[in-house]
């Protein structure tokens, strides 16, 4: 099924300066009739190693200007449509620039997406030479928004909020449960990411009364933890905690259940693969009970559930990107709205002021403090029964964590 | 050394020099600005792996060991990035000769040297992933401060004739290098090693000279990747991609050619720019016209580029390759 034709090749952008340029010299009668469309660029690496992630995010940002144009455009604009200038980053920091150059050219009012740290960072910096509002759609680093750059906005939580969220979570479902969960091991892979997680875990779980029995490091790829494992078996925790990418949470996950080793709950943080469809799908009873804090969709919102069915109508799994790239665009026709015209000062204004809701996420009224919206937050997941539920907060849950997972 | 010899190198010069004067497109300076970038890693592979025949699959190595010096030394101790880039000279030419002088002085040739600077680069990769001193995975960012005292540019056109004026000087080095008595020594090695020793060339010493200028070259274009982008991380500096990208366009240009490097930079590059065009709805069809092309021209004109034209236009090829 084909959603939108928004890819521009180079004739039809040829033809479109063509056409634009004829508009332009029309008399003013003429013109009154349909504003010229505002043109939105969509940056996601659609080839290369992330490829799979830039797909969806394309397909939520594709989904958003589709019902944002259906529903009448941008009033405020005398009912101006939205168009898409699609750039591919190839996974790459360079070639994500190199695509920013490109839609800056094409006269873009603003950009959505990146999905990876290195390209938003990059990206975001190329915009920021034009003034060009950029929207980060996922990309986590505390970097992105702290460089303070004036165009750069992140809608979903950055590292720092997610880690104290995902702590904070873990503390409280917790002591809901009776504190059943006392001694945990941590499993991070070896670079900074896992490092960085499993030291700030280190040094905040003792403060609630948790006691660390090892941090275990693993390289990325590993091909092999048996000996993790084993290890694990002999430490017995209550609690495991990865910080491991997809394939190293898979394995781990599945040696855990050839193994039998059962702690009373897996708890990851960030995680590539406990709250990924394609996990639970490839691998149900190894994925089962294990939890994680990370980027998720709003459960019980009736859009998101409509998003929801529409993309699982094209026989595509409704992972994170989606709602994160659909609210993303969401937020900037809104700002458009208020600002009243496709300028990009004013757009920056717009989205500095925002109090946006109406997005999919579990997230309050959006607040901008130099960049970062305030109101995002993580939840923490879980997979039950070959579904991945929201246990926490209780405010956006539709499931009850089981905790333990394992008795 | 005659003039006559570096007329294409100053006319190819000037003609990209101008560009930027003529089309006012900034992803056109972006893209040229890139392309060059990747012209002078290739120019350093050239030195080594195309004149010296001592092919190198990890010339990351040296790109990397370029971006980090650079970053590292302006992250941390706030040197200037003008000092840090003579520094990155340095330490890349080091690199080079720490690397020529523990693999050359044990004979080793061919795939087996291929193979150990692909280690040395994973090597690195792994580490400058793990070390919180080069910031590990999540990288080191520098600080957005431009002017020509930080080797930073508003204007893409600035930065391209900079790295313009860093690809000329690699193609005047190139060119002098071929001309000269190092060149003919750098030959004899890369045709037969046992006839050069033979003849009386000290083979470990002329190596070794070759990586170090090789691995300061491409060190350089590791620091102008850092002063463009501004951002460094483990994949980027020590990734596979560099190397290849390094290899290929000599490969695709005219291996040891003095214009090799950035006849195969512009090839490719510019193919994958207007391969884009096919991209439409199906992601990757671009990357796979970009592949057929790069498939015939290994298939059929293993001279590359330069070699076609040789093949086809005599004249003009003698020109340019002088």
């Amino acid at each position: 099924m084909k959603l939108v034709e928004t890819h521009l090749n180079r004739r039809t952008v040829l033809k479109g300066g063509a056409a634009a340029l004829a508009t332009l010299s029309a008399p003013a009668v003429l013109r009154a009739a349909e504003p010229a469309p505002i043109k939105v660029g969509i940056l996601q690496p659609v080839t290369g190693a992330l490829a799979q992630d830039g797909e969806y995010g394309r397909l939520g940002a594709e989904l958003a200007i589709e019902d944002i144009n259906k529903a009448g455009g941008i009033k405020s604009l005398g009912g101006a449509k939205l168009q898409m200038v699609f750039g591919d980053a190839r996974s790459t920091p360079e070639a994500g620039t190199q695509e920013v150059e490109r839609m800056q050219e094409e006269g873009v009012v603003a950009i959505v997406g990146g999905f990876a740290s290195p390209i938003c960072l990059a990206a975001s910096q190329a915009a920021s030479r034009y003034d060009l509002p950029y929207l980060v759609d996922v990309g986590v680093s505390d970097q992105i928004t702290g460089r303070g750059l004036k165009n750069t906005f992140r809608f979903a939580p950055g590292f720092s909020i997610c880690t104290a969220a995902a702590i904070q979570n873990l503390v409280r479902i917790n002591e809901a449960a009776g504190k059943p969960a006392k001694t945990v091991a941590l499993v991070h892979e070896d670079g900074l990411f896992g490092t960085g997680l499993a030291k700030l875990m280190a040094t905040e779980l003792p403060k609630y009364g948790f006691e660390i029995l090892e941090q275990i490091a693993v390289p990325t790829p590993s091909r092999d933890l048996s000996n993790v494992t084993l290890r694990l078996r002999s430490l017995n925790p209550d609690l495991i905690i990865p910080s491991t990418y997809y394939g190293e949470t898979v394995l781990l996950a599945r040696t855990m259940q050839q193994q039998r080793v059962r702690p009373k709950a897996v708890y990851s943080v960030l995680n590539g693969a406990a709250s990924n469809r394609r996990f639970v799908a490839e691998f149900p009873e190894a994925a089962e009970g294990v939890m994680d804090c990370n980027h998720w969709y709003d459960p019980r919102n009736e859009r998101s559930k409509a998003v929801q069915a529409r993309v699982e109508a094209v026989g595509k799994p409704y992972n994170y990107n989606i709602p994160l790239n659909y609210s993303s665009v969401a937020l900037l026709a809104d700002a458009l709205e208020r600002a009243g015209a496709a300028d990009r000062g004013k757009v920056i204004e717009a989205l500095n002021t925002s109090t946006f809701k109406d997005h999919l996420m579990p997230y309050g009224e959006t607040k901008f403090v130099n960049g970062q919206n305030m109101g995002a937050a993580p939840v923490s997941t879980q997979v039950q029964k070959g579904q991945i539920k929201v246990v926490y907060p209780t405010d956006f849950s539709d499931a009850k964590p089981i905790f333990p997972a394992n008795r | 050394m005659k003039l006559n010899n570096y007329i294409p190198i100053i006319l190819v010069t000037a003609a990209l020099a101008l560009v930027p004067l003529v089309f006012s497109s900034n992803a056109l300076a972006n893209f040229m600005a890139m392309a060059l970038i990747i012209t002078l890693a290739a120019q350093g592979w050239n030195i080594l792996g195309g004149v010296a025949g001592q092919t190198s699959f990890g010339h990351a190595f040296f790109f990397g060991i370029g971006c980090y010096t650079a970053a590292m030394l302006q992250f941390h101790f706030g040197i200037n990035a003008w000092v840090a880039f003579i520094l990155a000279l340095v330490a890349g030419a080091g690199a080079g000769f720490i690397l020529g002088f523990l693999s050359f002085r044990a004979g080793l040739r061919g795939s087996y040297f291929a193979l150990i600077t692909l280690a040395f680069a994973e090597l690195m990769r792994i580490l400058a992933n793990a070390s919180e001193w080069t910031g590990g995975a999540a990288g080191l960012l520098l600080k957005l401060k431009p002017g020509l005292a930080n080797m930073q540019f508003e204007s893409r056109a600035s930065f391209l004739w900079l790295a313009l004026a860093f690809v000329f000087v690699g193609l005047v080095i190139s060119r002098a290098i071929a001309g000269s008595r190092f060149g003919a020594q750098l030959v004899a090695v890369r045709e037969n090693e046992d006839a050069a020793r033979a003849l009386g060339v000290d083979v470990l010493a002329v190596k070794l000279k070759a990586i170090s200028l090789s691995g300061a070259m491409t060190a350089a274009a590791g620091v102008l990747y850092v002063q463009n982008f501004l951002y460094i991380d483990a994949n980027i500096g020590f990734g596979v991609w560099i190397s290849i990208e390094a290899l290929l366009a000599p490969l695709v240009g005219g291996r040891g050619l003095v214009l090799g490097p950035l006849i195969g930079t512009v090839t490719l590059h510019g193919l994958g720019e207007l391969t884009k065009s096919f991209a439409g709805r199906t992601p990757g069809i671009d990357l796979m016209v970009f592949a057929v092309v790069l498939i015939g021209v290994v298939a059929f004109a293993s001279g590359g580029v330069l070699g076609l034209l040789r093949r086809f236009a005599p004249g003009l090829a003698r020109r340019i390759a002088a």
